[in-house]
């Protein structure tokens, strides 16, 4: 078990490395600078910014001082922002999209689950035919689309809901739905159709030939097997819901890390590419690592090596 | 294994504080002319409760950092213009007034400015406030550590300056000197007629050394180091949301202003922006989008359309061939319809340009551009004016012309426009026209080379003076990415800096633009607009044509 934890950590550490020579190789071969701006920028100026921020050194000089300052876990100034850190942007932007997250992935297993359970239960009666339907619309229609029409309802038409922001319980209401509808249909599908693969198996067979009752016979038997492909997706959206969404932080203006995702590369803001990037993969590798562990609490039949 | 468990767990749920914008009471803006500062508040006419005064401002997006000395971002402006107070500052008809200094003299040289500055002024620390901090922040900016984005405004006009800022020349050389606590003397290389509008930028407001010796570059980053002197002060700053501005009672005429609170909070998405301000969850916001341009107007939602100091053009490579040909410049600038574009592709209150140079700067209470020419250009295209040009210049009916080549920025509305001028370009000249993009960064890299053929760009002046132009032509010039060039139009703007008599420099302003114009330098669409949407119970919120957005006579009436 110790070892391959080892394994998988150094693995980890492999692949880091490699994400960071890959991305900082990449977002240097872009043509473009941090300080091309609007307004044009005096020479003096630019050669002044290169030099405070070291760019007017070689690349393979560059990447090194960069590595020694992350192994510090310094992510270095944002070139973009005067005065700012990536830092800052990663302990101020994190704990807004990972709250937000957090709710959602509380939603979606909270919706999820029992949303199949019951279609599974249902089979071909009216409860099933009504999440499937609900569950394909939410897993074709983009979040954006969700979430203008909620917006639109619930802000606009009835007032009932800010449109905007985080300030209050009622804000967190609109985007979690619209985070989270996608996963709470796909995974409400997953465990109805792996619910129904397992509930036709032997095993369950002889529980209900022991004359346990159908509840038991879930809850107790089929569901722990039927969990298993669930978790496995679950590691994945986990990271994805905590590490926030581009589309949802923008819509509801909130200021979470998405938007400096997104926008640090069209600003060619160097060390915010490379800052969110590596604390992305860090977290989603994290997470798959996790997923894995949980594995064998749930089946004791997976061992490692 | 359960420690690694919980240990991940620990990790997941290490959620900090969801940082909050503060929901103020709507506010609104007008856009008539507000009077001189506001003194009382105008009672609520039924409600026995006065109105809080407080307001929420939307921006489209987060400036790049607030430091006046440093950044030239166009989005720094609203923190800016109403945190700190300059020597000079504009009124809501858009005049230059005193700000900071009570009045200034000019030698009869021209060369020396002296600011006589009111008495008893002081930070919002509470601190006093001296012609030494004028000083100081002058020096700052012509500090290369400081990487002021603005510098050249100081270093191009200013004794000393560029040679300190170069590292030959010691600060005493500067022409920027403290004669007593009130008194500041700016002594220039040549007579600026032009230098009291560089004065109203904000790289020209004091900073506070005691703070930036404190803390460097972060002075910036918290409410409590952010000093300043203007109307309002800094409450609270969150990061990638917005900011707080509280009414500062240390402004020399903080009596007269009424806004206890404005806050600016970013929303990004302009459809989320105008869904709180039609919910009333906002007072006003900074952008709207085209496509509900048309809509808010007809229902009097609370549109503001000013004016701005800004052209949008296109760019023609005038060095290369055959754009190095006046006539095929003229055909070019001939076959588009610059009513269609303004009516049915950005649908906007604009007006037709036919110059690169914006109305919007006036002498003795009149436009300088009133009356000026079209340059042979009319509101919808002349088809047979402009084939006869690209005839005489060797291509009859489009033979032989080589394939224009449009570049854009990624942008929606400047796509929309590269399409429908390609499509003009092509029916009306019977050329071949190739449409290609890319975002800013590259884009404009490769137009400040020189590799492109048209190219779309756009100019939004500093300051309100004609010399914010004119150096966009002028050969040699930085800015001049089109590589125009004609002596006649370089001796004239020459001429133009030197002259002090506002009257005379306009009438060679007019003559330089005349010449730029008859030789077709550039491809100009129309003239730039800013549109806001403020509530109507908000009045005293003025926006000046070089887009500074002025607060401090904001008064909530409901």
């Amino acid at each position: 078990m110790a070892k391959y934890f080892a394994k998988r950590v150094g693995m980890m550490i492999l692949s880091m490395l490699a994400i960071c020579l890959i991305t900082f190789s990449l977002m240097h071969a872009v043509p473009g600078g941090p300080f091309t701006s609007d307004r044009k920028v005096a020479e003096e100026v630019e050669a002044a910014l290169n030099e405070k921020y070291g760019l007017d050194k070689p690349l393979p000089v560059q990447f090194l001082s960069y590595m020694k300052g992350l192994l510090h876990g310094d992510f270095g100034p944002s070139y973009k922002y005067t005065g700012k850190t990536v830092n800052e942007f990663i302990e101020n932007g994190f704990p807004v999209s990972g709250r937000l997250g957090f709710i959602t992935i509380v939603f979606v297993l909270l919706a999820s689950i029992p949303m199949g359970i019951l279609a599974a239960v249902r089979n071909g009666k009216w409860q099933d035919m009504l999440i499937m339907a609900a569950a394909t619309i939410g897993v074709t229609i983009p979040s954006f689309v969700i979430a203008s029409i909620l917006v639109y309802f619930f802000s606009y038409r009835l007032g009932w809901m800010p449109s905007y922001g985080l300030d209050s319980w009622k804000g967190y209401i609109l985007p979690v739905v619209t985070l989270g509808g996608y996963s709470v249909s796909y995974l409400a599908r997953l465990t109805r159709s792996s619910l129904l693969e397992v509930m036709g198996q032997d095993y369950i067979r002889t529980a209900r030939a022991k004359g346990l009752s159908e509840f038991k016979i879930i809850t107790r038997h089929a569901l722990r097997n039927a969990l298993l492909p669930v978790i496995t997706v679950l590691g994945p959206t986990v990271a994805n819901l905590l590490t926030g969404s581009f589309v949802v932080e923008n819509i509801f203006a909130i200021p979470g890390l998405g938007k400096y995702f997104v926008n640090s590369v069209s600003q060619r803001d160097y060390t915010t590419i490379m800052g969110v990037t590596i604390f992305y993969a860090a977290f989603l590798m994290a997470m798959v690592l996790v997923v894995d562990v949980f594995y064998c609490l749930i089946d004791p039949r997976i061992q490692y090596e | 294994m359960k420690k690694l468990i919980s240990l991940a767990l620990a990790f997941v749920m290490c959620l900090g504080l969801a940082a909050c914008g503060g929901n103020a009471a709507p506010a609104g803006n007008i856009n008539d002319i507000a009077p001189a500062p506001t003194t009382s508040t105008p009672a609520p006419a039924a409600s026995a409760e006065p109105a809080p005064q407080e307001l929420t401002f939307v921006l489209s997006d987060e400036p790049d950092g607030i430091d006046p000395t440093v950044t030239n971002n166009s989005f720094a402006q609203y923190v800016l213009s109403n945190c700190f107070e300059g020597l000079v500052t504009y009124d809501s008809t858009g005049s230059i007034v005193p700000g900071s200094a009570e009045s200034w003299d000019i030698s009869d040289d021209g060369l020396v400015y002296t600011f006589h500055l009111r008495e008893g002024l002081k930070w919002s620390d509470g601190t006093p406030l001296t012609a030494n901090d004028f000083v100081y922040s002058a020096l700052r900016v012509l500090t290369p550590a400081t990487t002021a984005q603005y510098y050249s405004m100081l270093a191009d006009y200013i004794q000393g300056a560029q040679a300190y800022y170069d590292g030959t020349g010691t600060a005493e050389e500067v022409g920027v000197k403290a004669l007593d606590d009130t008194t500041l003397e700016i002594t220039l290389i040549q007579p600026t007629s032009f230098f009291i509008d560089l004065v109203s930028m904000w790289c020209f407001d004091p900073v506070q050394k005691a703070t930036i010796e404190a803390n460097g570059d972060r002075w910036t980053a918290s409410a409590d180091t952010y000093v300043c002197n203007g109307p309002f002060k800094m409450e609270e700053i969150k990061l990638g949301e917005g900011y707080v501005l509280v009414k500062n009672e240390n402004y020399w005429n903080a009596d007269s202003v009424t806004l206890e609170k404005l806050t600016f909070r970013f929303i990004l998405d302009t459809a989320t922006a105008l869904t709180a301000y039609e919910a009333g969850e906002v007072d006003g916001i900074r952008s709207i989008s085209t496509a509900d341009y048309a809509r808010l107007k007809a229902s009097n939602a609370g549109v503001n359309t000013i004016p701005s100091y800004g052209t949008v053009y296109y760019n023609i490579n005038c060095s290369k061939a055959p754009y190095d040909n006046v006539l095929v410049r003229k055909a070019l600038n001939l076959a588009i319809d610059r009513q269609a574009i303004i009516d049915n592709v950005v649908q906007l209150d604009a007006t037709p340009a036919y110059s690169f140079l914006a109305p919007g700067y006036g002498v003795d209470g009149k436009d300088i551009t009133d009356g000026r020419g079209t340059f042979g250009m009319s509101p919808n295209a002349n088809v047979e004016a402009a084939q006869a040009a690209l005839a005489e210049a060797g291509y009859p009916n489009g033979e032989g012309f080589p394939t224009l080549q449009l570049s854009y920025y990624s942008n929606d509305t400047v796509k929309k426009v590269v399409e429908a001028m390609a499509e003009m370009l092509k029916t009306n000249l019977n050329i071949n026209v190739e449409i290609s993009s890319n975002d800013w960064a590259v884009y404009y890299e490769s137009v400040q080379k020189g590799d492109y053929e048209v190219a779309a760009m756009g100019w939004g002046a500093d300051y309100l003076n004609p010399m914010s132009f004119l150096p966009l032509f002028k050969t040699g010039d930085s800015t001049n990415i089109g590589f125009y060039s004609n002596p006649a139009y370089d001796e004239l703007v020459e001429k133009v800096m030197l002259e002090t008599d506002p009257a005379a420099a306009a009438e060679l302003t007019l003559q330089a633009d005349a010449v730029a114009s008859n030789d077709y330098a550039c491809i100009p669409l129309y003239y730039k607009t800013n549109d806001y949407l403020m509530k109507d119970y908000v009045s005293g919120v003025y926006m000046t044509a070089s887009s500074n957005m002025y607060f401090q006579n904001a008064v909530i009436n409901k």
